[in-house]
């Protein structure tokens, strides 16, 4: 019995002793990015926040900050995108990305053109892919639940199937928000424009004519990779070929 | 003989300019108030001279000019002459002197003479015999400074008075912030037994000066239907005869109202509060915050409504109580108010973020303001709203800047917010949506609860369907049967038991038959039907012929277990 008692302290030990120096690396670093930053070395202190791993919402929310005192708006509004997708409620990210967008005047260029698009993007991003998933498996198993104590408890038939009708509608909810972030990562992941100005081409070949240009900060969505050139589209469905190095995407590419 | 004309119209015209002359004439100069004055410049000898320009007259606007020019040729003297006419309107009574005017010509500049003007109070109320007459309604004689009151100008027109309406209005006001509307309201009164029309202008109040203030005296141009001249009898008759005819026109008859005195005092000194910051009126204060259960780091939505009557454009933003606890972000304001400002809202949205899980209430919210019917201060309070703040559960959504860390002064709006103070959560590594744990975790709801409806429907089926309840338990009954018989008579009972259960036939008086007569109809052929015969021909044999080896028992009851597993395997 002892035996158990103290092998259990030995394990919880090691596993605390381990998170220590797992994380002790990042934690030094992230201070003194911060440092730097307070001393006015953006740059430096952008490239320190860069080498953190794993980066959290708040290594990307503070390398944004970091960007945007460089300079690189475009960069800062990708990374506070990034930090977005971590924590898609912080008011802090929500602001910074939000005045960023506003200061290169790509904040209505950022915007669904239509209403009810711009409500299913909030509503979707309002919360992270993780919470959909939880969403979505309590959803399914109170649906679950519900409908099978629904065939054994009778007079409770209509509360129950109440609360199931409820649940699954909660269920097509979750699995059509995962679906949309998980699909359109996979298949036509966003990304933002990170140059001062890039040329959105009729054809991936250099000199092809300009459909439309695309400033800096702007937001769009990969339709197609072809290696150095990318065929993206912008919110308000303007499509065109750009160069690789112009965009970067939001999750970053594997 | 071209030459000669040009030179002559040279001559002409230098001579022209040589003989300008300059008048600046009323056509009245004693007038009621409420009339119109219509002045002319005349500039004699020439046709080029430069529009002047009026000086300020105070308490007389211009209006104009329009030009009139003439030339004409008589015995061989040209004469030529350019007017400006402009209408000048009074806006209160008394004496004015119209100053010199200045006028252009030629390069030199000649001047008119100064012209006085004398506005009287218009007699007209006393003419009509009080068929027409109006009133200025004022609540209270007494107003504070800032105040806002409502006042109402009314044109009373005795119901044989053929008024057509109202086309001008003017009100001396000076310091009392006059206001109207151009929409005139109509009703009807009786006065004295006589019935009367009533032209309302509403209006409104807002003193800027303290002491005594005259409201008017105030002119109504009131439009009468006048029957043309050349007919007998009380001008003011109207029919649809005359009208068609064309006999009757419209008549502007301007009707005074005498000033009304307003005392203006000054908002009291004593009793003032701290945080009085000029409000005045009567308000309401109404504050809503959601969600109150929060976590930190989630923002609170304060919602303040300021309501009420007065004017809501001398109203601040309520004060909180001190915010050390909360991050707060610049508000909004919503503006709403009616034409004239005596009643209004204002609504008020403030963004506050607790810091700590150590904030129990958002701080009262106050405003101050003098009310001036009670002539008294007050302050509306709203108490503290109970908040529930609680601990971030250290997952990715719940995150408070900062982190002890002192922040320099931000700005939203126009600067970033500043950095993290703390590494936050990291995401996991591998996404779970995909994994294998994620799609068990799908899977196994949906087959517990396949699982669950298929053991309901058995449950309900077995209880209510009698063939199919026998049918499913025989082979079980049947070899529980077996198991202990020990004779043929059990072994034959156990025999009929399953195939009475089968079948869902009386166990009774089953024998030997029932192959040919269930058995076989069901498709029971061959060797199985001669198997099941044997099997009741060797128990029947054994129980009538008397006893039995026990192997031979123990061989029968094998036989019919074979015969009873065999035939579970057939759909009968």
């Amino acid at each position: 019995m002892n035996w158990k008692r103290n092998g259990f302290k030995i394990g919880a030990f090691i596993w605390l002793v381990g998170l220590r120096v797992v994380f002790a690396g990042p934690g030094e670093d992230f201070k003194s990015a911060n440092q730097l930053y307070d001393t006015g070395k953006f740059t430096e202190a952008a490239a320190v926040y860069e080498r953190i791993e794993p980066k959290t919402a708040h290594v990307y929310y503070n390398l944004g900050n970091a960007h945007f005192r460089e300079g690189k708006l475009g960069s800062a509004i990708l990374d506070y995108e990034r930090a977005r997708r971590l924590a898609p409620r912080d008011p802090d990210i929500l602001a910074n990305l939000k005045f960023a967008e506003q200061r290169l005047g790509v904040d209505d260029v950022n915007a669904p053109p239509r209403a009810w698009q711009k409500l299913l993007r909030s509503v979707i991003e309002s919360r992270t892919s993780t919470e959909w998933e939880v969403y979505e498996l309590l959803a399914l198993w109170l649906t679950a639940l519900a409908v099978g104590a629904c065939l054994y408890i009778p007079r409770l038939r209509t509360g129950l199937l109440a609360i199931a009708a409820v649940a699954f509608v909660g269920f097509a909810v979750s699995v059509f928000a995962l679906g949309r972030e998980v699909l359109n990562d996979r298949t036509t992941p966003a990304a933002v424009v990170v140059t001062a100005e890039t040329d959105a081409r009729f054809a991936p070949v250099p000199d092809s004519t300009t459909h439309f240009k695309l400033t800096e900060g702007t937001r769009v969505v990969i339709r197609e990779d072809r290696g150095q050139w990318l065929f993206v589209e912008r919110a308000d469905g303007q499509q065109g070929w750009v160069k690789s190095d112009t965009i970067e995407r939001i999750t970053p590419h594997s | 003989m071209r030459l000669w004309l040009v030179i002559g119209l040279l001559f002409a015209t230098t001579s022209a300019f040589a003989d300008v002359s300059v008048v600046a004439s009323v056509d009245r100069n004693h007038i009621a108030f409420g009339e119109s004055v219509t002045m002319t410049i005349s500039v004699q000898g020439t046709q080029s001279g430069a529009q002047p320009s009026i000086p300020r007259v105070d308490g007389l606007s211009f209006e104009g000019p329009s030009t009139q020019s003439s030339f004409s040729l008589n015995n061989g003297q040209m004469s030529q002459s350019i007017s400006f006419v402009y209408q000048a309107t009074p806006a209160r009574t008394g004496e004015f002197t119209i100053p010199a005017i200045a006028v252009n010509v030629g390069g030199r500049s000649y001047s008119t003479e100064p012209i006085r003007l004398v506005v009287e109070k218009s007699t007209v109320q006393n003419d009509s015999n009080q068929a027409l007459f109006a009133q200025i309604r004022v609540l209270s004689k007494q107003l504070y400074l800032g105040q806002t009151e409502p006042v109402q100008v009314v044109l009373f027109s005795r119901s044989d008075v053929p008024l057509k309406g109202v086309g001008g209005f003017n009100c001396e006001a000076d310091g009392l912030g006059f206001k109207f509307l151009q929409n005139l309201k109509t009703g009807a009164r009786v006065i004295n037994g006589e019935s009367f029309n009533l032209q309302v202008i509403e209006g409104s109040i807002s003193p800027s000066l303290t002491g005594t203030l005259n409201l008017g005296p105030c002119v109504l141009k009131a439009q009468l239907a006048v029957r043309k001249q050349g007919r007998s009898g009380w001008p003011f008759e109207d029919s649809m005869f005359d009208q068609m005819l064309g006999r009757v026109e419209v008549r502007e008859v301007p009707v005074t109202v005498d000033a009304v005195p307003i005392e203006v005092l000054p908002l009291p000194e004593g009793g003032r509060p701290v945080d009085f910051a000029g409000a005045i009126g009567q308000w309401n204060l109404g504050v809503t915050a959601k969600p109150t259960d929060i976590t930190v780091g989630d923002p609170i939505t304060v919602t303040i409504k300021v309501s009420g009557n007065g004017n809501i454009d001398t109203v601040p933003m309520p004060k909180f109580g001190p915010l050390d606890a909360f991050k707060t972000y610049d508000p909004t304001t919503k503006t709403t108010k009616d034409d004239l400002n005596t009643t209004g809202e204002r609504v008020m949205q403030q963004v506050l973020i607790a810091k700590s899980t150590d904030v129990r209430e958002l701080p009262e919210v106050r405003l101050a303001y003098f009310d001036p019917e009670d002539r008294a201060y007050k302050t509306a309070v709203q108490s503290p709203i109970k908040l529930v703040v609680k601990a971030g559960t250290g997952g990715r959504t719940t995150i408070v800047s900062g982190g002890g860390r002192l922040r320099p002064d931000e700005k939203l709006g126009q600067d970033i917010v500043y950095l993290k103070g703390d590494l936050g959560t990291a995401a996991p590594a591998v996404p779970f949506c995909g994994t294998a744990t994620f799609w068990a975790l799908n899977v196994t709801p949906v087959l517990a609860l396949l699982g669950t409806v298929g053991w309901k429907r058995r449950t309900d089926r077995l209880r209510g369907d009698v063939a199919y309840a026998r049918r499913t338990r025989a082979a079980k009954k049947a070899r529980k049967l077996l198991t202990s018989a020990t004779s043929y008579d059990e072994i034959q009972h156990a025999l009929q038991h399953y195939l009475g259960d089968r079948l869902n036939i009386p166990v009774g008086g089953i024998t030997a038959n029932i192959v040919d007569e269930q058995l076989v109809p069901r498709g029971v052929n061959g060797e199985l039907a001669d198997r099941a015969r044997a099997c009741f021909e060797a128990c029947d044999t054994a129980r009538f012929a008397g006893g039995g080896a026990d192997t031979s028992v123990q061989a029968t009851r094998d036989n019919v277990e074979r015969l009873i597993n065999e035939l579970e395997t057939k759909r009968l």
